[in-house]
């Protein structure tokens, strides 16, 4: 029977997180001793607001330092690095999904049809029939790419992947055994789990990690792109189907030459026209804050709960934000196709 | 808003890795997918309706088939309801020829058999009349006048046959 199945897997998890507790934040602060398997666990993390340069070297040393890179500084950063892996991703899948175009599907291009098929009917439920080939290579451009960023930030090599400025190579870490004998060393010298300071040729300041990926949608600019890529949409479209006309929705003066008896009228409506200015504006902002706020409010959970009780722990908090990226993914794109829906309607005359 | 990571380059290159993005989804997947989606919908759609069509021909050939199949029949049975009435007559016609053909072969029969009785009986009467005056004249031995005596007998003979055929 799959009795004894169920009994070792149940036991294989119950085990794990057993372990995870002892070798865990937790468990360490308990046992306060080194054991062999201390050598499991985790650094605390590190939580950058700002994405870390990557290349060249010298930002990357800056990074380590905490220096960011400013309003204008230039460099490649983990979060570009991921950004390109998926947009690598999403180009390999689709395209090879799209290149052999059988009338009776094989079972790869059935999948690309299917994302493809069920994204331009969300679009077209949203949009209806004539608009929804306009608006649908950005909206499926833009689901796709927050989505997969936000899955692909789930694969274990993102935040395993990077620079250890304590490693003795120059920094590489590759999340192999080496990493681990570098944290057993200064375990021994300093006998504690630890985040603090470790002195590296005499300087005796803080340095940090450099991952080498890091979900973009962690870093303000990314949302922020995307916002402004749907705002210049939203407002490109409702230019194309209005003309001209579209402005109207903003300025409104109509009522202003209609005599004194509207004077009121038109006061009000000068004011409503300020605020669906500011409103198109502000929607900027929201959408910014919120793909930010989610997407980094994940990363840190995930980091959290797997720093505080390695191995299984986390694995529901994985499920969490395979949900949170669709959904975020969903909003984002689901929104620009209704701002996009409502920016193309005539509105009132 | 530095701390926060906002950062001008990173945007533009964000900014430039989506439009880049956008430009390949859309000409090498998005707008091929999407009319093969069509053509293939459009390909389905031929094909329903060509089997529509198809079954509606099937089954306007079937009605037409089973409408002759009909005209056959009720002609057959026509047919047949004819040759019976043919038959009947055929057979009535003959019937009652035959009947009145008997019936002419009795009549004639019978006037036959009358004529021979009644001239059988005249011939009786004759000889009977003639024997009995003979004898009458044997016994009285007189002659009587033949004629007024031959009636008298007939007379007698009437009666007696009329008697005969009352009883």
């Amino acid at each position: 029977m799959a009795k004894p199945l169920v009994m070792g897997i149940g036991l294989g998890i119950i085990t794990l997180l057993v372990l995870g507790f002892i070798v865990g934040a937790i468990g360490q602060k308990f046992i306060e001793s080194r054991t062999p398997i201390s050598a499991l666990s985790l650094d605390a993390p590190e939580i950058h607001l700002p994405a870390q340069a990557v290349y060249p070297a010298d930002k990357r040393e800056e990074a380590m330092q905490g220096h960011n890179l400013g309003f204008m500084g230039f460099a490649i950063t983990n979060t570009m690095m991921s950004s390109f892996a998926t947009t690598l991703v999403l180009i390999l899948v689709l395209v090879l999904g799209a290149r052999r175009k059988r009338l009776i599907p094989g079972r790869f291009q059935c999948f690309v049809e299917l994302i493809v098929e069920s994204l331009f009917n969300f679009v077209e439920g949203v949009s209806g029939k004539e608009m929804a080939r306009r608006f649908f290579p950005v909206i499926a451009t833009i689901f796709l790419f927050v989505m997969f960023n936000a899955w692909m930030g789930l694969l274990p090599f993102y935040p395993a992947w990077g620079f250890d400025p304590q490693a003795p190579d120059g920094g590489v870490y590759w999340a192999s055994s080496q990493e681990l004998d570098v944290k057993a060393a200064s375990y021994d010298s300093h006998g504690i789990i630890h985040q603090e300071a470790v002195p590296i040729d005499g300087h005796d300041t803080h340095m940090s990690k450099v991952d080498l990926f890091r979900p973009a949608g962690t870093d303000i600019n990314m949302p922020l792109a995307l916002a402004i890529v749907a705002f210049v949409f939203v407002e490109f479209w409702g230019f194309k189907v209005l003309g001209i006309g579209y402005l109207s929705k903003f300025i409104r003066v109509r009522n202003l030459f209609r005599g004194p008896k509207y004077l009121f009228t038109a006061l009000i409506d000068l004011f409503v026209g300020i605020l669906e200015t500011l409103s198109e504006l502000i929607r900027v902002v929201s959408f910014t804050f919120r793909l930010f706020g989610n997407m980094l409010a994940g990363e840190i959970l995930i980091l959290v709960s797997a720093f505080l009780i390695p191995f299984i722990f986390s694995v529901p908090f994985y499920g969490l934000e395979l949900l949170v990226g669709f959904i975020q993914a969903m909003i984002f794109a689901g929104l620009t196709v209704t701002f996009a829906a409502v920016a193309i309607a005539h509105h009132e005359e | 808003m530095a701390d926060l990571g906002l950062n001008i380059p990173s945007l533009v290159v964000f900014l430039v890795n989506f439009t880049i993005l956008l430009a390949i989804l859309y000409l090498f997947a998005f707008k091929p997918i999407l009319k093969l989606l069509d053509q293939r919908s459009e390909r389905i759609r031929e094909s329903l309706e060509a089997a529509d069509s198809a079954r509606q021909a099937a089954t306007a050939s079937e009605a037409k088939t089973q409408e002759q199949l009909n005209e056959a029949r009720l002609e057959g049975q026509r047919l047949l309801e004819q040759a019976r009435q043919i038959a009947e007559k055929f057979r009535e016609d003959e019937m009652t020829k035959t009947r009145n053909e008997a019936e002419a072969f009795i009549e004639r029969a019978r006037q036959g058999i009358e004529q021979e009785k009644s001239e059988a009986i005249e011939e009786v009467k004759t000889h009977f009349a003639g024997l009995a005056i003979y004898a009458a004249e044997r016994v009285i031995e007189r002659s009587l006048d033949r004629e007024s005596h031959k009636d008298l007998i007939g007379k007698v003979l009437s009666q007696e046959s009329n008697v005969d055929k009352e009883s």
